[in-house]
């Protein structure tokens, strides 16, 4: 009777046992897990490149889409809203078919198209408006890959910020004047008229706020672009928004992890930066 | 033999749980993935419904930039006549019918969310 007595009372001694210690590992992951991990920003030439390897075959790789020549040219709301890209990389569902249709990237890309003197060349078609062996390597990865733009080149007489091209001064200078509208793909708006400017207060309080602008967001997007989808309504988001949430691509993070200015430069976005950088507070 | 079951659940739940976050927030993410729109082309079939939907589309998705100004009744009307063209959608080409879905829910999920924020405001 008193060994079988033991027995229990060492079973049970091991079951808290096994209990405390995966209650310790657990605890240990949820703190590890809210911590910010900021990842260090790709080199400038390849910031905000996608790329898309759903529909990779043996003559053709993934196609490796450059942010910065695109937006260069044309609004982020045109090409997410309009033209209908997701957010994502192979969120949209992009393939050939698609693009022979007039969708997503031959919605502009058709042969036919042109900006300035330029007519773009048309991608994924077969019909013998374009050679596919030549047009297929303007996207496509491969070894016949042919890069007509380079960065370095394209970007030489862009205006610099601290991490990559400085886009709002270069709109701002007229040295680009990115295109809003399409005829046949957009619908006539006007701009957007509220402007109102929101202070995010800090989780934390050894960090400045956030003068968050709707005027310089809406130059290049569009409410629908943002709302509901990124950023739900205040009180929905209220209890998530963290820079854990951001760091991970959600919230502000969603262009701002990988396509606009990264989040590495806190003052960028925190006037001051933390309270206790006196610096340009980067973190690379 | 049930030792090493609780020990395996227990450990299970140990590496589910702070996933559990990142699920999340994956999932919210691919609310925004699903593609999007386009106003070229149209209704395969009927040239004329094609129009009137067209028409109709580009008429009510063309108020979003001016949302914040629309009273709550203006809001609720474009949001009903967004969920009265989602029927015609079936209508429309695979690719067509994908972009046009997202671009509708683009445009009522924003009409939908100046609501709410207006009736948060009068609170």
């Amino acid at each position: 009777m008193s060994s079988t007595r033991r027995r229990i009372r060492t079973s049970s001694l091991r079951a808290a046992a096994v209990v405390l210690l995966c209650g310790t590992f657990i605890a240990v992951i949820a703190v590890q897990g809210q911590q910010v991990y900021l990842q260090a920003a790709a080199p400038e030439d390849q910031f905000g490149d996608v790329t898309l390897n759903q529909h990779v075959t043996l003559d053709n790789g993934p196609v490796v889409f450059n942010h910065w020549l695109h937006r260069a040219k044309f609004t982020c709301r045109l090409c997410h809203v309009d033209i209908g890209f997701a957010m994502v990389a192979n969120g949209t569902g992009i393939n050939a078919k698609t693009n022979e249709e007039g969708f997503y990237c031959g919605a502009c890309h058709d042969g036919k198209r042109q900006f300035g003197n330029v007519t773009v060349f048309a991608s994924c078609r077969q019909d013998g408006v374009a050679k596919a062996d030549v047009t297929c390597s303007r996207c496509h990865a491969s070894s016949k890959t042919t890069r007509k733009y380079s960065y370095r080149e394209f970007t030489a007489k862009l205006p610099k910020a601290r991490y990559g091209i400085d886009w709002m001064a270069a709109e701002n200078a007229g040295v680009i004047k990115p295109i809003d509208v399409i005829d046949g793909l957009s619908i006539a708006k006007q701009r957007i008229n509220n402007h109102a400017e929101l202070a995010i207060a800090p989780q934390v309080q050894w960090f400045t706020g956030i003068h968050f602008s709707h005027e310089l967001h809406t130059k290049w997007n569009s409410c629908e672009l943002c709302h509901p989808d990124i950023f739900p309504t205040q009180r929905d988001r209220a209890a998530n928004m963290s820079m854990y949430q951001i760091a991970n691509g959600r919230f502000c993070g969603a262009c701002h992890v990988k396509v606009a200015f990264p989040i590495n430069g806190c003052n960028q976005c925190h006037a001051n930066g933390p309270m206790w950088v006196n610096g340009p507070g980067w973190i690379m | 033999m049930r030792k090493l079951a609780i020990f395996v659940s227990l450990l299970a739940c140990g590496f589910l749980w702070p996933l559990r976050a990142e699920g999340q927030s994956a999932s919210q993410t691919q609310a925004n993935t699903a593609p999007p729109h386009q106003t070229k082309g149209g209704l395969a079939a009927d040239p004329a419904e094609q129009q009137a939907f067209q028409h109709e589309f580009d008429d009510v998705c063309g108020r979003t930039q001016d949302a914040m100004l629309l009273t709550k009744d203006e809001l609720k009307d474009l949001m009903r006549r967004c969920d009265a063209l989602v029927p015609k959608l079936t209508k429309l080409d695979e690719t067509q019918r994908k972009v046009y879905k997202r671009r509708l829910e683009q445009c009522r999920g924003l009409f939908a969310y100046v609501l709410d924020t207006k009736k948060d405001s009068n609170k």
